[in-house]
């Protein structure tokens, strides 16, 4: 696999001596040799200077605490700082234009996940970069999930009764996400047509607000992402419908999946750490290395557990192949949620 | 009683050495970045956010809030010094402040300042500590229909605040109204006025704009000598206290301001800028010594600083009651919680007491360290005056332009300052003033969102906006401001109280 396709401009002699420390180095993990010695001419230096992590919303949200949390330990990993820096804007199109446009010497990372690789190219024509082309996408953290959920006010308690209620008044009821182009407005664009539910979509800046007026029974349905909305699902203050998880979310044992109900709705917000195209192989093997070894430590991934994230693991290719076909399976959605 | 349970929770929590140091270490933080024009809160406290991995979160909610309101205090001091405001909700206070600073009471205003941020801040603390749970439902009572009508008074509002007439006020407000439309369109999701640039989709942050008209604008024209120099101005420790007259002046203004910002606080997404414009406003209209605003009065700088410091404590009640932040730096103090795991919502109260009273007695501590610290400070702020402006303003423009960067890590965001900074100059050469642009700006985005979130849920009925009690009473409030305005003095009280006249 590693350096298989020839990429113009690099000399074969690079190419088979990057092929050999790989082998060495694959080698060495296999036997489980510790000579320290070999290992030291086998691995890359990097990272010899501080490392920055750019995250695509302002800090304090999720991903900015998972892209914290990682350089933290990153850091005491590697031996180098890992920095987090905050590009928000331009639905994350900002941050992964940003990181296209670095050099891919392992020194500029992104906190990458749905939106700027798998909505915004599709949303916005205009997007400078092209979501596998342009980057290497390295490690897969997890995903994070979206639920559908509705007020007591709306007296159904599940998802038959509410298909009930929508159905036998269409257009009448109004839900709400957290803009035009995110993905759980994309969603319900798709459960609409799915479903032949017909409801009347509200748009809102973000989920904050979103949810300022779903608690305040302005807006009785919405469609948002899983976490933010348990603290109130377990005061009773808000009921969860369905989930568009594969499978049934930890978080939420009691409610169906929209596949169960018979709708083949799937969509996750997957998380990971990608990097500019052209990654060195030694650098991503040992990124991917510090990065697994840092979310296997109880640590992090109990915090992972109660930010919602459901981890996962696959390698870097099967990683890039996940973005590839997240960016196929997304775009005709996004076509037809923001079409006019 | 509940109440003093309670508090003794909160003091029992706020009151061990090891989170007074770090309330102290917050506050005195805030207050220099506060002073740093351009360099706000957000990027202090974001700065800050990997040390609370190593922080009980309590402390680190204390620590963080302390940075947070602490820069409220400090914002208005460069905006009284220098006619350049700290953080956007300082530039009413350059209004009255500078002028104050030009007639050589700067002592005096920073003082006043103080004072007024001390009583602001108090204020809103007591009615967080007293109404938390009432205003949080009061919060969620408030629909789109109610944001827009009090969007409606602020807008009416921020056109009266004009010193140089009610006609180049309203020019001003619909200019910002149209600079705030730029980036992408809430309801349809439709890309304006953005010419392709990708980083405008978003529009143009406040900071930019405020840092460029009021900031950038400023150091232009003292450039250009325009400014009188009064560097020279002895200022010895009794200049500092105001007259008698003065304090008494400023009590009133104090409790209205302050009421003002309470309310605004509690509205997720308004926040101090409109807390304090609206607070300055409505003093204008009301005060007796209205015709000396924007000439210096004391008023117009107890009014918009009682009143952020006020919505700067209160802004704390949807963030920690709802779990929703009104603002990024909100948003950063949920983040604190949530490394602990802790997730904000309704429960946090009633689950983490030690948490939401502490930081209430904090609040206390924070600004009596607040106060205790910015009195003797005042002299050392006024030696800033004598740094001759050579050394002074290109401070001031690298400081705005590492500010202004530091809030999105965009380079972008400094041309755009400096090109507000050129438009800011070229406004002033022409009397426009900025703050009613920059008001229109704030509000006038949000008044299109809430106006189409009506019309939508009402499926594009109008009545909706007088049917609601809420939202009437504050239209009418509005239609009087303006009739107010437009009508000779005098007018309103015959009509309303004819017998009077008799």
């Amino acid at each position: 696999m590693i350096g298989l396709p020839e990429t113009k401009g690099v000399s074969s002699m690079i190419n088979r001596r990057k092929v050999l420390s790989a082998v060495l180095t694959g080698m060495m993990a296999a036997t489980a040799v510790a000579g320290s010695a070999l290992v030291a001419t086998a691995e890359t230096a990097w990272p010899e200077k501080p490392v920055r992590i750019i995250v695509s919303f302002p800090p304090g949200g999720s991903s900015d605490l998972i892209a914290r949390l990682l350089s933290e330990h990153l850091t005491t990993e590697l031996g180098q700082q890992f920095v987090v820096e905050n590009k928000p804007g331009a639905a994350g199109t900002v941050a992964a234009t940003a990181l296209m446009e670095a050099e891919g010497d392992g020194y500029t990372l992104m906190l990458s996940n749905l939106t700027p690789f798998s909505v915004a190219p599709t949303r916005f024509p205009d997007t400078p970069y092209d979501p596998i082309a342009d980057f290497s996408h390295v490690t897969y953290i997890g995903t994070v999930n979206l639920g559908l959920f509705v007020r007591p006010s709306l007296e159904v308690s599940d998802f038959a009764g509410f298909m009930e209620l929508v159905k036998s008044a269409p257009g009448d009821i109004d839900y709400g996400t957290s803009g035009v182009g995110s993905w759980g407005q994309v969603i319900s664009v798709q459960f609409q047509a799915e479903t032949g539910a017909e409801m009347v979509h509200v748009p809102y800046k973000g989920s904050g607000p979103l949810r300022q007026d779903f608690r305040a029974d302005v807006i009785p349905v919405i469609f948002d992402a899983i976490p933010q909305n348990l603290p109130s699902v377990a005061d009773g203050e808000t009921i969860p419908l369905a989930v568009s998880s594969k499978e049934r979310v930890p978080t939420l044992p009691d409610t169906p999946t929209f596949t169960e109900l018979g709708y083949p709705i799937v969509a996750e917000n997957w998380l990971g750490v990608s990097a500019p195209a052209g990654l060195d192989s030694e650098i991503s093997a040992k990124l991917d290395g510090a990065l697994q070894k840092v979310m296997a430590m109880p640590a992090v991934s109990d915090q992972f557990e109660t930010w919602g994230i459901i981890r996962g693991t696959k390698t870097s290719a099967e990683f890039s192949d996940y973005v590839a076909s997240q960016a196929t399976s997304w775009a005709p959605l996004v076509k037809a949620a923001v079409k006019k | 009683m509940d109440l003093i349970t309670n508090l003794g929770i909160g003091f029992a929590t706020a009151a061990t050495p090891y989170n007074l140091v770090h309330c102290f270490a917050g506050v005195f933080l805030g207050t220099f970045i506060g002073v740093l024009p351009g360099v706000g809160p957000l990027a202090a406290v974001a700065m800050l956010l990997p040390v609370t991995f190593y922080l009980p979160p309590e402390t680190a909610l204390v620590m963080l809030a302390g940075v947070y309101y602490g820069a409220e205090y400090g914002g208005s001091i460069a905006s009284i010094l220098l006619n350049i405001p700290g953080t956007p909700s300082a530039s009413v206070t350059c209004l009255d402040g500078y002028p104050l600073a030009q007639k050589g009471r700067a002592g005096v205003a920073l003082f006043i300042t103080a004072m007024a941020s001390f009583f602001g801040g108090v204020f809103g603390v007591v009615v967080m500590a007293l109404l938390s749970p009432v205003l949080a439902e009061f919060a969620l009572s408030f629909g789109p229909a109610e944001y827009f009508s009090v969007m409606v008074l602020g807008l009416i509002a921020a056109s009266v605040v004009s010193n140089s007439g009610v006609l180049r006020g309203v020019i001003m407000v619909c200019a910002g109204i149209l600079l705030g439309t730029v980036g992408v369109d809430v309801n349809s999701g439709e890309t304006r006025f953005t010419g392709g640039i990708q980083e405008l989709r978003d529009g143009v942050s406040l900071v930019v704009v405020a840092m460029g008209l009021f900031g950038i604008s400023e150091v232009i024209v003292s450039v250009r000598g325009a400014t009188q120099s009064y560097a020279t101005t002895k200022i010895s420790m009794r200049d500092f206290f105001p007259t008698g007259a003065e304090w008494i002046r400023s009590i009133a203004p104090a409790v209205r301001g302050s009421v003002v910002g309470s309310f605004f606080g509690t509205l997720p997404g308004t926040g101090q800028t409109v807390a304090s414009f609206v607070g300055y406003a409505l003093e204008k209209r009301i005060s007796k010594n209205g015709e000396n605003f924007g000439k210096g009065a004391i008023e117009g700088v107890v009014v918009p600083e009682s009143a952020n410091n006020a919505a700067a404590q209160t802004a704390f009640i949807p963030t920690l009651t709802l779990g929703i932040p009104g603002s990024t730096t909100m948003a950063l103090m949920l983040g604190a919680l949530m490394i602990h795991g802790i997730t904000p919502g309704p429960r946090l109260i009633t689950e983490h007491p030690e948490l939401f009273w502490g930081l209430i007695v904090s609040f206390l501590f924070g600004n009596l360290f607040l106060l205790v610290l910015n009195i003797p400070l005042i002299g050392l702020w006024v030696r800033l005056l004598r740094i001759p402006h050579l050394y002074l303003y290109p401070a001031v423009v690298i400081l705005i332009c590492v500010g202004v960067y530091s809030i999105d890590n965009s380079v972008f965001d400094i041309w755009i300052t400096l090109l507000f900074g050129m438009l800011g100059y070229v406004m002033r050469l022409y009397r426009f003033e900025p703050a009613p642009l920059l008001i229109g700006f704030v509000l006038g985005p949000m008044m299109e969102e809430f106006f189409r979130r009506t019309m939508l849920l009402s499926r594009g009925d109008p009545l909706v906006f007088l049917e609601r009690p809420g939202s009437a009473a504050l239209l009418i409030a509005a239609a009087l401001l303006l009739a107010w305005a437009l009508l000779p003095k005098g007018t309103i009280k015959r009509l309303l109280l004819p017998q009077k006249d008799i």
